[in-house]
This record gives structure tokens, C-alpha cells and sequence, in this order.
């Protein structure tokens, strides 16, 4: 196990990020007010780059499934791309995003190449905010699986481990910058680790988030409980931002265009909050009203995944919690749903 | 750059071969692909009008006939509008086939009722040339078929070679409203389904329609006797990418471009809005 585990200097690494912008698309998180964002590494920007702290606000996904990817016509930036200071969250929801994109009898040719052309930095979260629920999801806010090298801050450098074969050569690549660790540095980064986990742990008690298996089949139970959908959609706006924000939601809009150079077509993000998601020619719409959009979200996350997949498509990043206009939390619809009532009328 | 023979979002050319109208809003394309793009009857393609949009269509043809393929459309929405703009020599794209086919080793043997409304008429069309390819291995083959008045049947010229095709062959046709051209009968489609003569424990019922007449044919079905698991539903959703990836199609656990577009109803009866 030792052997895939180095130190490297937070200049070093800096001095890496560099090296490897020579020849690849390297991204990484900058600070921003409490917020974090992914974008090109930059030297000169060093001192804003947050490769610890929590998830950026746009979801890893976009890097691999981006918004608007041409599936027809000419024309793609082709360097690979190295993204530093992915979070847990953000991994967890790669089981989904690699089960739609590559299961099933055919494979989307265009993820699979982005996929592979992607090297995954992860890195520990180094606190979390009140939004955070990872560990009720079954995750944790530290790197598990999918990831290539990991990032664990502790005081000015970083335990790196490596997950995969893009890591392995990365490290031995640039060798010198990977020094060996110290006996203890696996114990300190379990304690950082473990006062994080407790953090999320904190504020999932505090305001008493429901977890996966309090969850199991609780949209299926009250899927027809109409008043308290109707009741929870009735702030939502469908702006789509849920879905958009969203480290699982997977579902895309193909889109045509035709120019001088001929026609194209635009694999998109689509929200299925969208009037429009569902609806069919002649104006037929099994999902016409709100309250039935919004119940499609959960019916979704927590019954069609949890049953083809074995899977809660929810990875407790709290992306959508903060992106809502209309203040619907996804943490107290749930729980809603567990208490198994709404406000109905006494007579009802 | 990825290959067009991997890319699932590729469309194959072909050509308009022939355009016939079949009603005030509604015409069947003949097209010719560039290469063999084979289906069978029950699965549903993407048409594509290259750069503009695509939309799902299940071809109307035999599907033992390879040279070419039958696809009848409604001017319904922005695709189809011009899509009927399209003329002999055109070039259009073509995507798939897609979902599964017509269990026909399942309808092999039985007393098949097949119940169609408006265009819904056009899948079935497939389905009935793909029986009467073997017409001698089904014990029946009935159609029952609604359209709202006389002008709005499809396929008004065949209807009648159908029927002369074999003993075992009932075909009987409605109009909701019925005109001076029309001596047949008046009514919803629901009207003229009746169970006499038929051996409900060797029958199988199919229901290809608007929404609102799958519904009322489906209960009427269930009143005559037939069981959840006889009676098969096209569930025409947005099936947008055709693989179970763009998750428009959803139904319950299922993807209509996947798993159906035909489902039997008692695998969807418990789910919600399978009728919007």
C-alpha cells in the first residue's frame, strides 16, 4: 500500500500543474468569496487556488459530459484534460454518469472519450458547510474510488495517493516532485478525514437529514400524497437549475443546427423541471403539471436508480439546495416524504 | 473523430423514393437507404430532416422488404411539418431501428385482435404485413380500426385487399362522424370491439391509437375478457436518443425506446400517467 503513497510539496505541485499545462487542459479550483470554480490553471492565480475546502459549485460532470457537446460535425478540442481538486461527491456520481453513458448494449462514444482523455486529481474536503450531506448518501467527504491521485492537505504539502494507471504515471513521471511520506502521514490525514466526516455527520443530525435507508422506497410509497408534492413544488420555478447543478442528472436534449459547413447536431443538458422535457407532438404531456416535474425528480433519484442501478441517485453535494430560487431543499423534501404526511385536511 | 458506424447519434441517408397522401394531414413516405437499415414490426426509428430536428416514427412497411421503407407521418408538430415539405429525391436521415418487436412467437397460434385509431393505424400496418407473411400460423387476424371521419382513414385503398387476403381475416372499420361517402359505421372504435366468436383463452390484443382512445380501448378490452397479459400498448413517448441514455422516455423503471415502445399493459398498469 506504501508504495502508492508520496508527499509532494504544495510548490512542487504547483510547479507539476505547470509542467503538465505544457502539453494538457490542466483545471483547477480558484476561491471566490465562500464559493469555489474550476478553470484554467494559472500561474499568476496561485495564491486563489483551493484544492481543499469543499465541492466547486459546478459539477465535475461538465468535464466529461459537458453541457452542449457536438455529436455531428467537425471540430473538437482534443488535448486531454487534467482536473485537480474533484471531491467525493463528485466521484460518487460517476457510477451513475459511466452506467448511463457506457452500460446498456451501446456506448455514447463521445463519453468514453472524454472519460478516458480525463485524469482525475482528487482531493480531500477540508470542512463543509451546512448544505453537505454526503455521509446520509452512503459517501463520504474524502476521495474512495475513480479518482487517478489524491490530495490530502496537511499543513503545506500533500499526501498524494495513486488510484489509477493515469496517476501511476504521472508519479513516475515527475518522480522528484514525489517524496516519500513520513510514518505517521496516513494518521494525520485519517484524523483530518475523520473531523470532516464528523462535521457532515454534525449538520445531518442538527437538522435531521434522512438517510439512504430511511429513504428506501419512500417516493413509490407516496407518490400519490398529491397535496404534498403540489406543496413542495409550489416555490419552483422551473428553472432547471436542480437539474443542471446536479452531479447525476444525465438526461440531454439532441438539438440540430446546419451552417455553411453543413448540418450539426448538439447533445445537451435538458432539465426534466422543463415543461417541455416529456411532451410529444399534439401536445400530449404525461407531465404536464408542476407537482408531476417535480415528483419526476425524486421518482427518479430514489426509485428508478436505486432499483436498475442499486443506486440513490443523490450524492449529498447540496448543489441543488443552493442553486433553487424557490428555497426547495432536497434534504426536507425527504424527510417529508419519511414522515409520510403532509398538511391534508382533517376530514380527508 | 469519431466514426459514423459508432456514433449512436449518426443518421444514415435516404432518399424519398415516393410521398403519398393519405389524408388532409397525413402521408406516407417510401424511402431508400443508403445501406441495409433492416427492422422489425414494432420498432421505431429516428427521421431525421438533417440540421432541423428528428422525431420517432415506427415504420409502416413489411418488414421482410428490404429495398425500402414505408414511414406515415401526421403533421403534428415543428419535424413533421417539414417533414411533409419533403419530395420524391430528397435526402433525409434515418436512425436506428430501436426497442423491441412485436413478440410475434408469442401471437403465433392465437386469435389476433389488433385495435388501431387515426395514425395509430400506421405501426400496425407493419404488424399486419408481418402476420399475413405467415398469414397460415395465426388463427385469426382481426382489425379493428377507428378514424374520426371518413377523409381521416389511412391506407383507405388496402384496407379492402387486406381483407382479401385470407378467410381468417376480419377487418371492420369506424368513423366517429360518419358523411355521404361513408355507409359504414358511426362510432368510437370502442364501439364496434366485441368478443363474440373470439377464444379469450388463444387471444392476444394489440392497441396502437391517441392516448385517449388506448385508454377507453384498453378498459373496453378488459371488460371483454381479455387479461393484462394479452393486451400490448405502443407507448409512444419523447424518445428522443433511442439508446436509454437521454431519459425522456421514462415510464416507471422503464425507457420506452428501450424496453418497449410496446409494453404488455399488465407490465405498466400500475404505473402513472401512461395515458397523458
Amino acid at each position: 500500500m506504501q508504495n502508492n503513497l508520496y508527499t509532494i510539496a504544495k510548490k512542487d505541485l504547483f510547479d507539476l500543474f505547470g509542467r503538465l499545462a505544457a502539453k494538457n487542459k490542466v483545471v483547477v479550483p480558484y476561491a471566490k468569496g465562500e464559493k469555489l470554480y474550476f478553470d484554467d490553471f494559472d500561474p499568476k492565480k496561485e495564491d486563489v487556488i483551493e484544492l481543499g475546502g469543499i465541492r466547486q459549485s459546478q459539477p465535475f460532470k461538465s468535464f466529461i459530459n459537458p453541457a452542449r457537446e457536438k455529436v455531428i460535425g467537425s471540430g473538437k478540442d482534443k488535448r486531454a484534460h487534467i482536473i485537480a481538486g474533484v471531491k467525493a461527491c463528485d466521484l460518487a456520481s460517476l457510477t451513475l454518469q459511466d452506467f448511463v453513458f457506457q452500460g446498456g448494449e451501446v456506448d455514447d462514444p463521445f463519453y468514453t472519450e472524454n472519460r478516458n482523455n480525463t485524469t482525475i486529481i482528487a482531493s480531500d474536503c477540508t470542512y463543509a458547510k451546512e448544505t453537505c450531506f454526503c455521509t446520509a448518501m452512503e459517501g463520504a467527504p474524502y476521495p474512495g474510488k475513480f479518482f487517478d491521485l489524491s490530495l490530502s492537505a496537511i499543513d503545506n504539502y500533500f499526501l498524494v495517493e495513486v488510484g489509477g494507471p493515469k496517476g501511476r504515471k504521472i508519479a513516475d513521471d515527475f518522480k522528484p516532485f514525489f517524496k516519500n511520506p513520513s510514518l505517521h502521514a496516513v494518521d494525520i490525514r485519517q484524523a483530518l478525514r475523520d473531523r470532516v466526516s464528523k462535521q457532515v455527520q454534525g449538520f445531518i443530525d442538527k437538522r435531521g437529514t434522512q438517510n439512504t435507508a430511511q429513504i428506501k422506497g419512500v417516493v413509490k410509497s407516496n407518490y400519490d400524497l398529491t397535496e404534498f408534492w403540489k406543496d413542495m413544488a409550489s416555490t419552483c420555478v422551473e428553472c432547471g437549475a436542480c437539474n443542471l447543478a446536479c452531479p447525476t442528472c444525465h438526461c440531454f436534449l439532441l438539438s440540430d443546427e446546419k451552417d455553411a459547413s453543413g448540418a450539426k447536431r448538439f447533445r445537451s443538458w435538458d432539465a426534466c423541471l422543463y415543461n417541455t422535457f416529456a411532451r410529444v407532438a399534439g401536445n400530449q404531456n404525461p407531465r404536464r403539471h408542476l407537482h408531476e416535474r417535480l415528483r419526476n425528480r425524486f421518482d427518479k433519484k430514489f426509485e428508478f436508480f436505486p432499483e436498475t442501478l442499486n443506486y440513490f441517485a443523490c450524492t449529498g453535494c447540496g448543489r441543488c439546495i443552493e442553486a433553487c430560487p424557490g428555497d426547495i431543499d432536497i434534504r426536507e423534501v425527504l424527510k417529508g416524504l419519511v414522515a409520510g404526511k403532509w398538511n391534508r385536511p382533517p376530514h380527508d | 473523430m469519431i466514426s459514423c458506424s459508432k456514433n449512436p447519434y449518426a443518421f444514415l441517408d435516404a432518399e424519398v423514393l415516393k410521398v403519398t397522401d393519405e389524408t388532409s394531414n397525413i402521408k406516407t413516405f417510401t424511402l431508400k437507404p443508403r445501406a441495409d437499415i433492416s427492422f422489425r414490426a414494432g420498432q421505431f426509428m429516428e427521421v431525421a430532416l438533417p440540421g432541423v430536428g428528428e422525431a420517432p416514427f415506427t415504420p409502416s412497411s413489411n418488414h421482410d422488404f428490404k429495398e425500402t421503407l414505408d414511414f406515415t407521418v401526421m403533421s403534428a408538430g415543428r419535424v413533421t411539418k417539414l417533414l411533409h415539405q419533403a419530395k420524391a429525391g430528397d435526402i433525409i436521415g434515418l436512425r436506428g431501428p430501436y426497442g423491441a418487436q412485436y413478440p410475434l412467437d408469442i401471437f403465433k397460434g392465437k386469435e389476433v385482435f389488433i385495435v388501431g385509431g387515426g395514425v395509430g393505424l400506421a405501426p400496425l400496418r407493419a404488424l399486419l404485413y408481418a402476420l399475413f407473411n405467415d398469414v397460415n400460423d395465426y388463427k385469426k387476424i382481426i382489425l379493428r380500426y377507428g378514424a374520426r371521419s371518413p377523409g381521416d382513414i389511412v391506407y383507405r385503398s388496402e384496407i379492402d385487399s387486406w381483407k382479401a387476403r385470407a378467410n381468417h381475416i376480419d377487418i371492420a372499420v369506424t368513423c366517429d362522424v360518419g358523411g355521404p361517402s361513408w355507409n359504414g359505421n358511426v362510432g368510437l372504435v370502442t364501439t364496434i370491439l366485441r368478443a363474440e366468436r373470439l377464444d379469450m383463452n388463444n387471444a392476444v390484443a394489440i392497441v396502437c391509437g391517441p392516448p385517449i382512445m388506448m385508454k377507453f380501448a384498453t378498459f373496453k378490452l378488459l371488460d371483454l375478457g381479455f387479461k393484462d397479459n394479452q393486451i400490448y400498448l405502443s407507448m409512444e413517448k419523447n424518445m428522443s436518443c433511442g439508446i436509454g441514455k437521454c431519459g425522456h422516455c421514462r415510464i416507471g423503471p422503464y425507457y420506452a425506446c428501450k424496453d418497449g415502445p410496446v409494453f404488455s399493459y399488465d407490465k405498466i398498469k400500475g404505473l402513472s400517467n401512461i395515458w397523458d
